[in-house]
């Protein structure tokens, strides 16, 4: 995106003074369409060029530029102190990762998705996965039932199998002395038990990667897939410590990595963000840091 | 109507460009259905015009065979077709319908009497290829919502003034879909491509004059298993970028660069001719503006358009994105590495005749013994066939040296032939 250019210019402008944003031809006040090239008037604007001509797409008409959408840097903070981070990262066009993180009573509801790559609209597919599962889950469904939730969710924004949206899964329900997981694909969950005094934090790895030895994930939610079942798991942490549920973004950086000891939830998952962007930010970042038992007061 | 043709349009490319990458490079593949031809019913209107050299220099038995070769092409004409047969020489002449300036509707009838017609066929006078593209386009005009297509078959070369004939393909390019055939060793390959080109169409080298019929009979078939008059390219790109070129690559190489028509200033057509049941392959090059590693666009957006409606029946995007990752922006799409080979082949092929045309030894040679190269490595044996009786390479020392004694009619089918492509193997 070029800074030099205001990408707001020309919104509050009236119609009639402008001319069409793609062909220049002049168009006149309360016109849908240019009459010289057809283009939709009225069309969200180009965050680089500051032409009114993004298409349904999500390219600009005029500069051809794919728009970062609302995602690209989010945080999530609750009440109890647990906190979520997503960020495009620094080589991607734009974030592909969503999340959420609710609390429900006494429970925390956290659900992190991948968009695959290789599929088109992957941001729709992680956001409609998160969507569904999030909410699913907030009402108090099993893990698999909110899964399959998602995988529909998911499976309904293909127009075919050839143009099937994908994403991975992972998702947590932290209750009092309860953890339970349900994942498919390479999204993760670590454990972060409480450091001694001094010393820095170790994560354990919770899930197990849906993936080949060269990186390609074998289990997705999408209309491409075949009858996905989640992993799941309960644990039941004996002593205080903190939930780290992640996207590969982050991971991939986390080989030989020392977790901080102190610090908010917040602060741990930004500084988790500085650690994958320093590292490459090769893709898109998801971070959810929910603390357990009593190491968040 | 549920026999319409239906579309498809398949991209490749590598998007990635690294981080000063400016050109982007896609293949465009177009696939046709044709739509069903089977019945008179529903097949597409269609206007023939058969164009006959008969100079001075057609006497003999090959005005005989250009008869029968034109007869053959009346034989194929289904019933309801339009048609007429010209002769040409320094001027062109209706054979049939006799001193009637239009086309006839084809039935077991007005067949007959062409064939009568064509039968008293005599070869004497000049050449004007302009004069007899004239006449076709005046013809096929009439009948704007046919297919409207011509064969022309020449065996001399054009006595008219290059700009002359340049000026009449030029008024005519688009309106008339026009097949060449090239009959013995002294017409010019050059001159049958440019007519080729301009009329989007095919030239051919007949080299034994008895398949004449045979070549006749196959392009007028195919004439008439078209079911779309015209398609136009249309290709948006974005306002700070250039696009540099679009070629149809396959089954020919056709440059298209130079045909565009302004849609609006983002946006050109590009005229592709009729279609029939059918795969071309296009390549297409765009130079965009540097980006930012990261940061994509949409480089190039392609949509598949009838001009006659504006109907859109296939599209698809050419999208260029930056990395500083040099596995991916190094890796090069196989289909363009392929395409941008066969139109270097075509190169190097002409470029080395006109060479050894002009007694350039030293270039001819190192440009034929390339394409030689080019040709056995991309699967074109008979290319390289052809380049073997032009071009020798001592197999130890690698030396090149050109043949004293080249058949000219090995000549012209190398000159002939060098805008065919070969498909791409699968791996």
């Amino acid at each position: 995106m070029n800074p030099d250019q205001d990408p707001r210019h020309d919104e509050d402008r009236p119609s009639g003074a402008a001319g069409c944003p793609v062909c220049l031809a002049p168009v006149l006040d309360g016109d849908t369409y240019c009459e010289a090239c057809g283009h939709a008037l009225g069309s969200p604007v180009c965050t680089s060029c500051g032409a009114a001509a993004v298409d349904a797409e999500g390219y600009c008409e005029r500069c051809g530029l794919r728009q970062p959408t609302g995602r690209d840097h989010a945080e999530t903070v609750l009440d109890g102190g647990a906190a979520a981070v997503t960020d495009r990262g620094l080589r991607r066009s734009r974030n592909e990762d969503a999340m959420a993180l609710l609390a429900a009573g006494d429970t925390i509801v956290t659900v992190v998705c991948d968009g695959v790559g290789s599929s088109p609209r992957a941001d729709e597919a992680s956001a409609a996965a998160v969507e569904a599962a999030g909410a699913a889950l907030a009402r108090g469904l099993p893990h698999r039932e909110a899964f399959g939730l998602a995988g529909r969710a998911v499976s309904k924004l293909a127009t075919s199998v050839d143009d099937a949206p994908a994403c991975t899964y992972v998702a947590a329900v932290a209750e009092p002395g309860r953890v339970r997981l349900a994942w498919a694909g390479d999204t993760r969950a670590y454990w972060l038990p409480r450091p001694r005094p001094g010393e820095k934090a170790q994560g354990v790895l919770l899930t197990e990667d849906d993936a080949v030895e060269t990186g390609e994930i074998t289990a997705w939610l999408g209309a491409d897939a075949e009858d996905v079942e989640p992993h799941v798991r309960t644990l039941a942490p004996e002593e205080p410590g903190t939930l780290l549920v992640c996207s590969d973004g982050l991971w991939r950086y986390l080989d030989g990595y020392a977790f901080p000891g102190t610090g908010t939830p917040l602060e741990l998952a930004r500084e988790l963000l500085r650690q994958a962007l320093h590292s490459g930010g090769q893709d898109n970042v998801t971070i959810v840091v929910i603390p357990l038992g009593d190491s968040h007061e | 109507m549920s026999d319409q043709p239906t579309f498809t349009l398949t991209i490749d490319q590598n998007k990635y460009l690294p981080t000063d990458g400016r050109e982007v490079h896609a293949i465009l593949s177009i696939g046709s259905t044709g739509g069903a031809v089977t019945t008179q019913s529903v097949a597409a209107e269609a206007a023939e015009v058969i164009i006959i050299d008969t100079s001075g220099s057609m006497s003999g038995s090959k005005i005989r065979e250009a008869r029968q070769a034109a007869a053959t092409a009346v034989q194929t004409l289904r019933d309801g077709v339009h048609f007429a047969v010209i002769a040409g020489t320094e001027k062109a002449v209706m054979v049939y319908p006799s001193g009637r300036t239009q086309l006839v509707r084809a039935d077991p009838g007005t067949r007959k009497e062409a064939e009568r017609a064509i039968g008293r066929l005599l070869a004497h006078g000049g050449t004007a290829m302009g004069e007899w593209l004239k006449l076709a386009g005046n013809l096929l005009t009439a009948h704007p919502s046919a297919i409207r297509h011509a064969l022309l078959m020449t065996d001399g070369q054009n006595n008219e003034r290059a700009e002359v004939f340049g000026s009449v393909l030029s008024a005519w390019s688009g309106t008339f879909v026009c097949d060449c055939l090239g009959v013995g060793d002294d017409w010019v390959p050059a001159e049958l491509r440019r007519v080729a080109e301009a009329m989007l169409g095919t030239f051919d080298f007949v080299r034994n004059q008895g398949d004449l019929p045979e070549f006749f009979r196959r392009l007028t078939q195919t004439s008439m298993s078209k079911t779309v008059a015209e398609l136009s390219l249309r290709v948006w790109v974005p306002q700070t970028a250039t696009l540099k070129f679009v070629k149809q690559v396959s089954p020919t190489l056709l440059d298209l660069t130079g045909k565009r028509t302004d849609v609006n200033p983002l946006t050109g057509d590009y005229p592709t001719g009729s279609w029939g049941a059918e795969e071309r392959e296009y390549h297409l090059c765009v130079e965009v503006p540097p980006g930012h590693v990261g940061q994509e666009i949409r480089a190039g957006w392609v949509k598949l358009v009838r001009p006659d409606t504006q109907e859109v029946v296939a599209s698809g995007n050419v999208l260029a994105q930056w990395t500083d990752d040099l596995a991916q922006s190094t890796h090069i799409n196989r289909k363009v590495a392929h395409y941008t080979g066969q139109a270097e082949l075509h190169e190097l092929i002409q470029d080395g005749l006109s060479a050894r045309a002009m007694g350039d030894v030293d270039t001819a040679t190192a440009r034929l013994a390339k394409a030689r190269e080019l040709a056995t490595e991309s699967g074109r044996e008979d290319t390289a066939r052809l380049l073997e009786r032009v071009v020798e390479v001592d197999p130890a020392t690698g030396t090149a040296r050109l043949r004293r004694n080249v058949d000219k009619a090995d000549e012209i089918e190398l000159d002939t032939g060098s805008v065919r492509t070969s498909r791409l193997r699968k791996e």
